[in-house]
C-alpha cells in the first residue's frame, strides 16, 4: 500500500498537568474541514462536538518472548482497528496518551501490527513539557525521560511560569537529549497547528529543513567575529557577562567568506585544545594562541590588540559578542564596524544518560555489511536505542533509501532517485547511554 | 495464482444475489433456518433480507450511535441482538425488525455477543467485563474485571461461557458467573475458537502464533511462525480439524489421533492476500475463506487437514464476514464497501 493513502496519526505524550488537553482542544478548534478522530487514554474535556472521540483505556501487551521491542498497545490495535472500517469518515487521528505513558509501545504498534501498519503512517510523536516542572520530573521518572527522547516535536509549554535565563539551559538540555526534535515554546499550548500536524516528522528531509544547523559538528566556542583592520593599536572592550573569564583565539588574515570562517573554526578548534593563556585587563591579547581573558572585576574591562600591517582579523570566542557586549575600537575610541558574524553550535558537557548521535558520511554503503551491522547493533543495543531515522546510499541503488525505526524495530523503503545530488548517508540515534564512537566506526566499515 | 480477472464465480461457487448497505458490512447471521439474512454495518445500520431472492425484507438507518460491533442470531432463528459503540445491545425480531429490548450494557464499546446454544442466555462483553443477561434482557450476573478487554466470547456448552483477554482464557459457569476455570498464557489473545465438545480451545495471539490448551488435561501447546496475526479460526462441526488463517496461507491442524501436536498440518495455498475470515459448512468438512483482496474460496478438506480448492469468486473489496446457510447449500459474505452477496453452492 502506497504510503500516502495510509491515514497520519499523531501521538500527544506529556505528563499530567503539561497542557495536553489544552493542546488538543486547540487543534481540534483550528483544524476546519478536517475530520479527526481522537483516541484519548486519559479522561480529559475533550470539549469540541465534530470530533470522534474515542476513550479507551491503556492496554500495554507484552509478548510470550520478553522482548520490550515487541510490546504493543492493544487499546490503539482495537480502537484503530475498528476506526479504519470507516475510512472514508475521517483523515486524521490523534492520540492522547496518559502522563505516564511509555510512548515505546505506542510507537512500536504501527511498527508490529500488520493490519494498522497497513492502514496508518505515524506522522510524529508531539510532547508536551510543562517548562516549571520537567527538570523535577526528569529527575524522578524514567517515562518523562523517554518521552522527551521519543519525540518528534518538543512544546515547552508554561513558559510564562519561568525565567527566559532558565528556559534557554532547560531548552538546551532537551535538544542534547533529543537532537532530533524541533522545540517549540508556547505559554498555554497556543502554537500554530501546522507546527504539530502533518510533519512528516519520520522523514529525515523535514527534520533537516526546520533544524539546519541539526547535523553540524560543535566548537568550543560560539562567535566569530571578522574586522578589518588597518596598522595600529586596538582596543576590545568587554562588559560585565555570565562567566567570570572567557576563551579567545585572535586569527590573523581572516577572510570574511562561509568557507573562510569555516576552515579557520577548523584550525581554531586545535588552539583550543592547548591549554589557555591568562591575560588580565589592559594586557596584549597576542594573535594565533588560545588565551582567557580575565573578567572577574565589575564593570568594563579592556584588552588590546596590536595590528603590525593592514589585515582581517577573526575573533572566535566563548561566547557570542552580545553576551559580553564585546567591542572592538580604534585608538581614537571608534567603534569598528564587523565585516562578518558567525554564530556556532558550541559544544558542552552532556549530563543526561539520553542523547543523540548523528553521523554523516559520503560515498555508497555495502547492504550485506549495513545489515549485519544494524542487526546486531539492535540486538545488543535494540533496548536502549529509542528513535533513528535516516538515508542510506546503497551501492547499486539508484534512489536513496530512507529509514525510521523504534528501539528494534527498523522500517525502511526506496525514496526519491539521488539524480545529480552527491550520494551521502545521514544516520540519527536517540538513546540511552550510546557509543557514539563505535557506532560511528561500525557504519564506517560498511562504507564502500 | 488466482485468476479472478471476471469475477465470476467458478466451480461451486454459482451465481446467486447481491446487494448493499450503507458502510462497511461488519456483521451477518442467517435466521428463520436460512430463510432471512441479517446484516449491520459500520455506521450503525440493520437489514433484512429474503434468503433466497435477496429482496430486502426490512431495514433501519443508525440505531446504534458511532457504529455496531456484533450481531448475533438467537438459537429459535426468530430474534437477534445487536451490539455497538453505544454500549448498548438491542434485541430484535427477524420478521418485523421492530426492537424488542434495549439493554443498557456499559459507557464502553459492547464488542462480543453470543447466544448461548439452548438460548436461555446472552452474553455480551464490555471493555474488560463480560456480562450475562436472561432471555428477556435481564442482567443475570457480571464478571470482575478481566485482565484486558474481552477480546474474543464463545459458549462452550449451554452452560459454560469462555472468554479471551490478554494473558487468559476464562471459563464461566452460566447460571451463577462463577469463573471455575482459568488458562494463562502471557500473550495477546486476539481470536478464538472452541472445539465443539468443548474440550480444545485455541487462541490466535498477537506473536504470530496459535495457542492450544486441552481443559480437560490442561496441557497446552503452541504453534508458531505464522507470518501474521492469526485472526481467523474456525474448527468443523466434527471438532476434527482447526483452520487458522495467519498470512496468505490457510494452515490446518488434524486433531485425529494424537494430533495435532507433532503432525504436520495442511497447507491450503491460493489467497494472494492475507487471510481474514474462515468458515466450515456445518456438513461435509468444507471450508470457505476470504481475504484482504476480497477473494472466496471453498475448499473440500480431508481428515489430515489437507484439501483442494473446488470454487472461486470474488467480493468488490475486503472480506469481512462469511456465512454458510444451515443446510449448506448457500454461502454468505460481506464486504468493506458494504456489498453483500450470496451464492448458491452445488
Amino acid at each position: 500500500m502506497n504510503t500516502a493513502q495510509k491515514i497520519p496519526v499523531t501521538i500527544l505524550t506529556g505528563f499530567l498537568g503539561s497542557g495536553k488537553t489544552t493542546l488538543l482542544n486547540r487543534i481540534m478548534s483550528e483544524a476546519h474541514g478536517k475530520r479527526i478522530a481522537v483516541i484519548e487514554n486519559e479522561y480529559g474535556e475533550v470539549g469540541i462536538d465534530q470530533a470522534l472521540v474515542i476513550n479507551a483505556d491503556e492496554e500495554i501487551f507484552e509478548m510470550s518472548n520478553g522482548c520490550i521491542c515487541c510490546t504493543v498497545r492493544g487499546d490503539l490495535i482495537r480502537v484503530l482497528g475498528n476506526l479504519m472500517k470507516r475510512r472514508d469518515k475521517f483523515d486524521y487521528v490523534l492520540v492522547e496518551t496518559t502522563g505516564l505513558a511509555d510512548p515505546g509501545p505506542v510507537a512500536q504498534t504501527f511498527f508490529m501490527d500488520d493490519e494498522i501498519h497497513a492502514e496508518f503512517s505515524l506522522d510524529g510523536i508531539v510532547t508536551l513539557v510543562d517548562a516549571a516542572h520537567i527538570e523535577q520530573q526528569l529527575g524522578r521518572s524514567d517515562e518523562s525521560t523517554e518521552q522527551i527522547a521519543f519525540a518528534d516535536v518538543l512544546v515547552l509549554n508554561k513558559t510564562d511560569l519561568v525565567k527566559d535565563k532558565a528556559l534557554d539551559r532547560l531548552e538546551n538540555r532537551l535538544r542534547d537529549m533529543n537532537r532530533m526534535a524541533q522545540v517549540v515554546r508556547s505559554e498555554r499550548a497556543n502554537i500554530p497547528v501546522d507546527t504539530v500536524l502533518n510533519l512528516g516528522a519520520f522523514d529525515l528531509d523535514q527534520v533537516l529543513k526546520q533544524r539546519p544547523t541539526f547535523l553540524e559538528p560543535e566548537y568550543p566556542f560560539e562567535w566569530t567575529g571578522v574586522y578589518a583592520l588597518d596598522e595600529g593599536r586596538f582596543e576590545i572592550s568587554l562588559d560585565d557577562g555570565p562567566d567570570p573569564s572567557m576563551s579567545l583565539v585572535v586569527m590573523s588574515e581572516q577572510n570574511a567568506d562561509d568557507a573562510s570562517l569555516r576552515e579557520g573554526a577548523e584550525w581554531c578548534v586545535r588552539q583550543y585544545a592547548e591549554s589557555a593563556v591568562l591575560i588580565r585587563p589592559g594586557e596584549v591579547v597576542p594573535a594565533g594562541i588560545h588565551v582567557n581573558l580575565q573578567l572577574d572585576s565589575p564593570g568594563r574591562k579592556s584588552f588590546f590588540l596590536d595590528i603590525d600591517e593592514q589585515t582581517c582579523v577573526g575573533l572566535y570566542a566563548q561566547h557570542t559578542a552580545e553576551e559580553f557586549d564585546l567591542h572592538l575600537a580604534n585608538e581614537k575610541g571608534q567603534k569598528v564596524k564587523q565585516e562578518a558574524e558567525r554564530v556556532w553550535v558550541a559544544q558542552h558537557e552532556h549530563d543526561d544518560e539520553v542523547g543523540s548521535i548523528s553521523i554523516e558520511r559520503e560515498g555508497d554503503v555495502d547492504s550485506e555489511k549495513l545489515n549485519a551491522w544494524l542487526g546486531v547493533l539492535l540486538r545488543e543495543r535494540g533496548v536502549d536505542i529509542f528513535r533513528m531515522k535516516g538515508f542510506i546510499s546503497f551501492k547499486g541503488e539508484s534512489r536513496r533509501f530512507v529509514f525510521q525505526g523504534v528501539h528494534m524495530l527498523v522500517d525502511g523503503q526506496p525514496d526519491r532517485p539521488w539524480g545529480d545530488d552527491p550520494r551521502r548517508n545521514q544516520l540519527v540515534f536517540i538513546g540511552r547511554n550510546l557509543d557514539e564512537e563505535s557506532m560511528r566506526q561500525g557504519f564506517e566499515a560498511c562504507l564502500i | 495464482m488466482l485468476d479472478l480477472k471476471d469475477h465470476s464465480p467458478r466451480g461451486v461457487i454459482h451465481r446467486g444475489w447481491n446487494a448493499n448497505v450503507e458502510d462497511y458490512a461488519i456483521a451477518g447471521s442467517w435466521g428463520l433456518e436460512g430463510k432471512v439474512l441479517v446484516v449491520a454495518d459500520a455506521v450503525g445500520g440493520v437489514y433484512a433480507y429474503d434468503g433466497k431472492s435477496g429482496i430486502r425484507i426490512w431495514m433501519q438507518h443508525k440505531v446504534h450511535a458511532g457504529g455496531i460491533l456484533a450481531l448475533a442470531v438467537h438459537p429459535n432463528g426468530t430474534t437477534f441482538a445487536t451490539a455497538g459503540q453505544d454500549g448498548r445491545v438491542l434485541v430484535w425480531g427477524v420478521v418485523e425488525g421492530q426492537i424488542n429490548q434495549s439493554i443498557d450494557v456499559g459507557t464502553g464499546w459492547v464488542e462480543h455477543l453470543e447466544w448461548s446454544p439452548n438460548g436461555k442466555w446472552l452474553a455480551a462483553s464490555c471493555s474488560r467485563k463480560v456480562h450475562a443477561y436472561s432471555s428477556s434482557g435481564v442482567e443475570v450476573w457480571q464478571s470482575d474485571d478481566h485482565p484486558s478487554t474481552v477480546s474474543a466470547i464463545e459458549w462452550s456448552s449451554a452452560g459454560e461461557l469462555a472468554t479471551a483477554c490478554y494473558g487468559r482464557v476464562t471459563f464461566f459457569d452460566a447460571p451463577t458467573g462463577h469463573p471455575f476455570q482459568k488458562l494463562e498464557w502471557k500473550g495477546s489473545l486476539v481470536s478464538m475458537a472452541l472445539s465443539p465438545d468443548g474440550d480444545v480451545v485455541a487462541c490466535g495471539s498477537q506473536d504470530n502464533s496459535v495457542h492450544f490448551w486441552r481443559r480437560s488435561t490442561e496441557q497446552d501447546s503452541m504453534m508458531p511462525g505464522y507470518p501474521a496475526k492469526p485472526a481467523a479460526l474456525a474448527f468443523d462441526d466434527t471438532g476434527t480439524l482447526l483452520a487458522t488463517g495467519g498470512g496468505e496461507a490457510i494452515t490446518v491442524w488434524s486433531f485425529r489421533g494424537d494430533g495435532p501436536e507433532g503432525t504436520r498440518p495442511g497447507i491450503l495455498d491460493f489467497h494472494v492476500q492475507p487471510v481474514t475470515k474462515v468458515s466450515f459448512a456445518h456438513h461435509g468438512m468444507l471450508l470457505a475463506s476470504t481475504a484482504r483482496d476480497g477473494a472466496i474460496v471453498v475448499w473440500s478438506l480431508q481428515k489430515d487437514g489437507t484439501g483442494e480448492s473446488i470454487g472461486t469468486a470474488m467480493l468488490a473489496d475486503l472480506g469481512t464476514e462469511l456465512c454458510w446457510r444451515p443446510d449448506g447449500r448457500k454461502l454468505a459474505a460481506l464486504d468493506a464497501q458494504g456489498g453483500v452477496t450470496v451464492w448458491n453452492i452445488r
